[in-house]
């Protein structure tokens, strides 16, 4: 049960309500609005996120579910298991990214065995060993990279936003997919 | 040694180039800087939780040393000390929340130690319990709880990238609030 009341969109300045409204009025977002003082700047952070065409929406939502396992959340886990079937992820591939162990298997690519590696290693312990580290850096390039990493670090501090607040799932909405930008932004 | 290159400030978007112009030529944002489609928004974050007034200086360096100690972040810490220092934190203070004194002798106020509390217990759990959530609640109400979730929040994640990509502590470069 959420533990404050919902923003409600009217209540909100324009640009709040329009950020909010975009991303489907979803609770997470009524909840943080709240703040709102810094939400604008977190919701362009998440748009920024959601519409950079340098990782595959594939390749994102991977690192969604496997971030949304392990910090426990489960309000991003119910959101990114309808979003990941929509980014080609299938309910085997779900299933296995967000279990312990089960995501370990030559199904997956390599790079997103790296990446899934690299994300749960970040989690669990705090840092990333220096080859694993190479490897997705090799792969992906530098420009990628970061984005993994901060997807990781939006993803994982969200989760303790809705933990906190212990946030309900929205019954039926959900995040709709936002075109990503052309290369030339 | 930070395992990915620096990017360079004359190849900089405008946006991107103002911000380190404005902050401080450091380390993290120069790594960031590399992934140009998600500098702004993130910088735009940062900016309005330093604009704005719902906490003091004191406090919002209380919840970033104490969340930069309990993810490991050496380079939060170096960057924020002085800040903390700056902001009237005593060094016995500082030492506590960063692990190595003892936090009931550090004087904080009863503020202070719920938010230092709070924050623990979120790092370390990924949770609230009922009565940690209920006396936070009771002390910032809605809006400022829901902001000091972001402040924690930013810098839980932003560990995890300096963590990740084991950024060199800037030699004199210091971010500016």
């Amino acid at each position: 049960m959420t533990r404050i009341p919902f923003r409600r969109p009217e209540d909100m300045s324009d640009r709040a309500r329009e950020l909010t409204l975009e991303r489907g009025n979803l609770n997470v977002y009524r909840v943080l609005a709240n703040a709102e003082k810094v939400f604008n700047g977190w919701m362009q952070a998440g748009q920024d996120a959601l519409t950079s065409p340098v990782l595959s929406r594939r390749l994102r939502e991977l690192v969604v579910l496997r971030t949304a396992y392990l910090m426990d959340s489960a309000y991003e886990l119910g959101q990114h298991h309808d979003i990941a079937r929509t980014a080609g992820l299938d309910a085997n591939e779900i299933s296995a990214v967000t279990s312990d162990s089960g995501w370990q298997t030559d199904h997956f690519e390599p790079v997103e065995l790296a990446v899934m590696q690299l994300t749960t290693e970040l989690l669990t312990t705090r840092g990333v060993t220096a080859s694993l580290f190479d490897q997705v850096h090799a792969a992906l390039g530098a420009e990628a990279t970061v984005e993994v990493l901060m997807l990781i670090s939006r993803y994982a501090g969200l989760a303790l936003m809705l933990n906190a607040l212990d946030v309900d799932l929205d019954e039926t909405a959900r995040l709709p997919n936002i075109p990503q930008r052309t290369a030339e932004g | 040694m930070t395992r990915l290159p620096l990017a360079d400030m004359d190849q900089q978007p405008e946006r991107v180039r103002q911000f380190i112009e404005r902050r401080g030529n450091l380390n993290v944002l120069r790594l960031l800087a590399n992934a140009p489609n998600v500098f702004g928004g993130w910088a735009e974050m940062v900016g309005e939780i330093f604009a704005s007034p719902t906490f003091s200086a004191r406090l919002r360096e209380v919840t970033i040393l104490r969340v930069g100690h309990l993810q490991n972040s050496p380079y939060e810490l170096a960057q924020h000390v002085g800040l903390a220092r700056a902001a009237g934190l005593s060094q016995q203070q500082i030492d506590a929340l960063v692990g190595t004194r003892d936090l009931d002798a550090a004087g904080f106020s009863s503020t202070e130690r719920t938010v230092i509390d709070t924050v623990t217990e979120l790092c370390t759990t990924h949770r609230l319990s009922d009565d940690t959530f209920a006396a936070a609640h009771a002390l910032f109400g809605d809006e400022a709880l829901t902001e000091l979730l972001m402040i924690v929040s930013c810098y839980y994640g932003l560990a995890l990238v300096l963590n990740a990509a084991d950024v060199d502590i800037d030699a004199v470069a210091r971010f500016q609030p």
